[in-house]
Formats: C-alpha cells, sequence, structure tokens
C-alpha cells in the first residue's frame, strides 16, 4: 500500500477479500474483488454494494446559506424538484456543480435540504476541503461551514433488490420507504441531530438513507456513523446474501455510470466551462434555454463562453475501447476533432438489429448474453448531430462509434419503491 | 489481486517478460497468457486475433486483450509463423480468465528459429520475476 494514500473503514475487508486496490481521489479503493463484469451485471440483476466512504460531505448552517448556495451552485434551488420545478425542500436533494468565475467545474455534488438554513452538500473524494474553502471565500456573514471528510461511512446499495435486502435490516421500513421518491432522503448520521431519529437499524444506529446513487440504477445511498461501516457493511452482506448481493468494487461503479450516462468530475466535466454537455438539466435555463433562472458564479462566463468546447456521449459497436490519455477522435473524413473524455464497457448492453439491449430490457431476445459496449464521453471543437458516426482512433487502433443521447435502455432509477419491494 | 505464492504456474511451459506462456509441440509452439497476466488485467471482453499465416518478431505485438480496464496487447515469444488461432476467445473471451492454459490457448505458431525457445523464462525464473513486478 503507498504510504501517500489515504483509506476507509472498509479498507482491511478489501485487501482481505483480494481486491484489486488502486488509487483514486487520494484514497487506495477497491477496483473489483473477483470479477468486475460480474459486479456490473449484479446491478442490474440483484444487488451491488459500494464502499463510497471516500465521498466528502460539507454541512452547511445559519440563516445566508439558502444565499451561499444560491449563488455559488448551478442549479436554481428555488426551481429544481420535479417537473413543475418547485423549490428545494427539506428531505429533498437536488444535483449540480461547483464552478469558478470562469465558469469551469470546481466539483459536481448533491444538495441535500436538511431542514431551512441547514444544508448537507456531498462532493467528491478529496473535494471536502477545496469546496468548504471555496464556499467560505464567498465571504457569506452567517453561515458556518464544516467539512466531514473521513467523519462518516457511505455505503451504496445499488439494483432491483435495495429496498428488499433494506427492509431487513432498517427498525421501522415501511415509515422509511413510504414516501421517499429519486432524489429525496430521510435520517442523519450524527446521532445529536435532529434527524437521527427519523431513521436507525434495528439496532439503533442511525444513517441517512439517500435515493440516490451512481449507476443508473434503482437503489440508495446510506450514510452511516464512521465507527458503524463495518458493521453495516457486513449486515447489508448477510441480509443480502439470499438476494444475491454482490460486493462491487469501483471499475463496476465506473461502467455502469459510463452506460447511464453520468459524468466523472475531473474527467468528463472540469477546466473548461461546464456548457455544452450532456447535463443541461444540471443549469437554470429558463424556457428560452438562452438565458438563466439566477444569477450564480460562473454564469457570466458560461452564457459568453462562444468558444467553449462541446462535449457528447457516445457508444461503440463491441466490447473494446481506447486509452483515453491516447486517444483521439476523428471525423468520418478522419480530421481530427476532438479528445476522448471517459471509455468504458457497459458489460449488460448488446446491439440487435442496431438498437442497444440491455440484460435488464423487458423485450430483450430469449438467452440474450451481451459481450457490452463501449461508451463514454468525447470533447469536440464542434456541434455534432446525435447519431454522427466517428472513429475513436488510438495507434493502429480505429473504433467506430455514434454519437448518442443515451445508453443503457431500461434503467431503473426512478422506479417507484412499492414496485421493488 | 493474487499474491505470487498463489499463481498457477506449470511446471512444464517456458515463459516471458511480457507475461506470456509458451509450450513446444513437435515443430510448433502454443502460447497464451500467463495467469499473473489474467490476473492483474481483470475480466477479459474481447479478444482480437491475428490471421493464421502473419509473421511476427519476438516480443512484437500480434493480438490485442480487452478487459474491464484497458486494451492489451499480446507479443509472441520468439520470430515465428501464425499456424493456427483460437477463434473460441472471440466468442467467449472470459476463458482467458477461467482456463488460461487450457481453453484459452492464444495461437500455435512456427518459430523461425527453434533454439530461440530455449532463451524463454523456466517456471521459477518466471515465479522470481514476477515476485519482482
Amino acid at each position: 500500500m503507498s504510504l501517500d494514500l489515504k483509506t476507509t473503514a472498509l479498507h482491511g475487508w478489501h485487501v482481505e477479500k483480494g481486491a484489486t486496490m488502486a488509487d483514486f481521489g487520494g484514497y487506495e479503493m477497491p477496483l473489483w474483488y473477483d470479477s468486475a463484469k460480474a459486479e456490473h451485471l449484479s446491478v442490474l440483476t440483484h444487488a451491488g454494494l459500494f464502499d463510497t466512504s471516500h465521498m466528502a460531505v460539507i454541512l452547511l448552517s445559519g440563516s445566508q446559506s439558502y444565499s451561499l448556495l444560491q449563488n455559488t451552485f448551478t442549479k436554481d434551488l428555488d426551481a429544481c424538484i420535479g417537473k413543475n420545478r418547485g423549490p428545494l425542500v427539506p428531505g429533498r436533494s437536488t444535483y449540480g456543480a461547483f464552478l469558478n468565475a470562469h465558469g469551469e467545474t470546481i466539483d459536481d455534488g448533491i444538495i441535500n435540504q436538511l431542514a431551512k438554513d441547514d444544508y448537507m452538500v456531498v462532493v467528491n473524494a478529496g473535494m471536502g476541503a477545496v469546496i468548504a474553502g471555496h464556499l467560505q471565500d464567498q465571504l457569506y456573514e452567517g453561515v458556518e461551514v464544516v467539512d466531514l471528510t473521513d467523519r462518516f461511512g457511505k455505503i451504496d446499495i445499488q439494483g432491483p433488490h435495495s429496498a428488499k435486502i433494506l427492509w431487513k435490516v432498517l427498525a421501522l421500513p415501511e415509515v422509511a420507504f413510504a414516501e421517499l421518491p429519486y432524489f429525496s432522503f430521510k435520517g442523519h448520521f450524527l446521532s445529536d441531530t435532529a434527524r437521527a431519529k427519523e431513521i436507525t437499524l434495528k439496532d439503533g444506529t442511525p444513517l441517512m438513507l439517500s435515493r440516490t446513487g451512481y449507476t443508473g440504477e434503482f437503489g440508495f445511498e446510506l450514510f452511516v456513523p464512521p465507527e458503524a461501516t463495518e458493521k453495516v457493511w457486513q449486515l447489508l452482506l448477510d441480509a443480502g446474501e439470499d438476494l444475491g448481493i454482490t460486493p462491487c468494487g469501483l471499475a463496476a461503479r465506473d461502467s455502469l455510470r459510463g452506460g447511464a450516462v453520468l459524468p466523472l468530475s475531473h474527467q468528463d466535466i472540469g477546466h473548461w466551462p461546464f456548457v455544452r454537455h450532456p447535463w443541461p438539466f444540471a443549469l437554470p435555463y429558463d424556457a428560452s434555454c438562452d438565458n438563466f433562472t439566477k444569477d450564480f458564479l460562473g454564469a457570466d462566463a458560461l452564457l459568453a463562453a462562444e468558444d467553449a468546447p462541446y462535449t457528447y456521449a457516445f457508444v461503440g459497436k463491441d466490447a473494446r475501447k481506447v486509452d483515453t490519455e491516447e486517444a483521439v477522435v476523428l471525423s468520418n473524413t478522419d480530421q481530427e476533432i476532438g479528445t476522448v473524455l471517459t471509455c468504458v464497457t457497459d458489460m449488460a448492453i448488446g446491439l440487435v438489429d442496431g438498437e442497444i439491449v440491455s440484460i435488464a430490457s423487458p423485450d430483450r431476445p430469449e438467452g440474450f448474453a451481451p459481450r457490452g459496449l463501449c461508451c463514454g464521453f468525447l470533447k469536440t471543437d464542434r456541434v455534432l448531430e446525435i447519431g454522427t458516426n466517428l472513429i475513436l482512433l488510438q495507434g493502429k487502433r480505429r473504433l467506430p462509434v455514434r454519437v448518442v443521447t443515451d445508453v443503457r435502455p431500461h434503467r431503473t432509477a426512478r422506479k417507484a419503491i412499492k414496485q421493488m419491494i | 489481486m493474487k499474491d505470487v505464492s498463489d499463481l498457477i504456474l506449470p511446471e512444464n511451459l517456458r515463459y516471458t517478460e511480457t507475461h506470456e506462456w509458451a509450450r513446444k509441440e513437435g515443430d510448433e509452439i502454443v502460447m497464451g497468457l500467463s495467469d499473473y497476466a489474467q490476473d492483474q488485467l481483470g475480466d477479459i471482453v474481447f479478444v482480437e486475433l491475428p490471421d493464421v499465416g502473419d509473421s511476427f518478431e519476438g516480443g512484437g505485438e500480434f493480438a490485442t486483450v480487452e478487459s474491464v480496464k484497458a486494451a492489451s496487447e499480446v507479443y509472441l515469444p520468439v520470430d515465428g509463423t501464425i499456424t493456427a488461432v483460437n477463434e473460441e476467445l472471440e466468442g467467449s473471451p472470459e476463458l482467458v480468465n477461467g482456463s488460461p492454459y487450457e481453453e484459452a490457448w492464444v495461437v500455435r505458431f512456427k518459430p523461425a528459429n527453434p533454439a530461440d525457445f530455449e532463451n524463454l523464462m523456466d517456471v521459477s525464473t518466471y515465479r522470481t520475476f514476477c515476485g519482482d513486478q
């Protein structure tokens, strides 16, 4: 193990299980245990368990906390919930990004409103201090910003059996799961907070149960007291044994999120303006889509970013990938037009008569056993039509890919809990 | 990831520094990827094979295996000409993980200079080499 890398409470468990470990965001984390492919597939067919304790949590409280977030986050907190774009309210969550004055992404994250003037922001590994510092630099009076990096455990349970498994370990599951739509949460992992009594395990351990995730599939993110992390992990593995639960590493997490067209911060979004990408829902566009419904740090730069690059999702024709460090994007006339940001293989999908089909698609052919399709994101200097055929070139390898709006069909993230119990 | 002591490395094979195995069969050599290689790469999801009749120099790239991590080149241990390829791998690339020495042989080739085979590492040298990686 590298001496420079941090570890989570589950590091010993990962190593004991023989996981292939790697640096991710300054933490030594499992890439896979036995088989990244089996782990990926388990999230579509059963349930996968991910250690995501390397992520960071920041608490904001005080009378100006709403104003501070509204002025630094790309989502309009007054218009972000549901189809009718209602305001963020306690118990609900919203996804967006924090930008610098040039409109470039510092990090993306999810804001959870705990109570009036009380927020919890979830950002990426190693970004707790950076985002906390960025928020404090805005010099808002009357806001307390606390970086909770490494002071909680985070376990994601993702896949169709997630709720059934949680049902076995929660103290009052029917209460926990009542009115818990996509991007909402209940409970808290800090035992001295008001929400801590909302959700507990059968043994009384408090936790935050969040209807979110990074796989595109039905599931939850659990925030637990740091000392309870190993216990909760083992509890879920035991409870899920007969439902096919599988511990999953970051390789499966990466390939699942690729197929779900979700960006990886500092790879698919980063030091370029946060516009012209497949995630316009993270920006506060008004009905005209030419302007924003609010002002925020970086907004002027985004509206003026005429030279900003374009980011598109792509899908290939088989499982072959390119190395993003080396590959370039070629137009159909072999003109070099861009670079590759992410290139992964979604092992749960394949082409049937030119259409992408998943092992979870209700209309899949009998005996459907796909070999996987390469997918990811590319960055180019020009507008591309959806459906455009391109080549990813690495050395002598030429992979034909197509610009798409979506990759893995029939994802379950938004399914109602009552359908999944 | 496996400890070096847990690697399955058959005694009767020779090995390369790029983690291929090779076995003499008559005047031909059969080769594939070692247990160390498949363990490091993780799940193999795609294999690209050469054509029968193609010639390569020793150490030359002749095939590509695609794992969940990345595409990796496979190198011919010594100068030679491909006489057979294992087409099973195109449909079932996971054989490289499950049966690296039996079902997942990659190619059979005729060495330009049969004596070159003797320069490849024996099992004890290779196991030490893996431990130093």
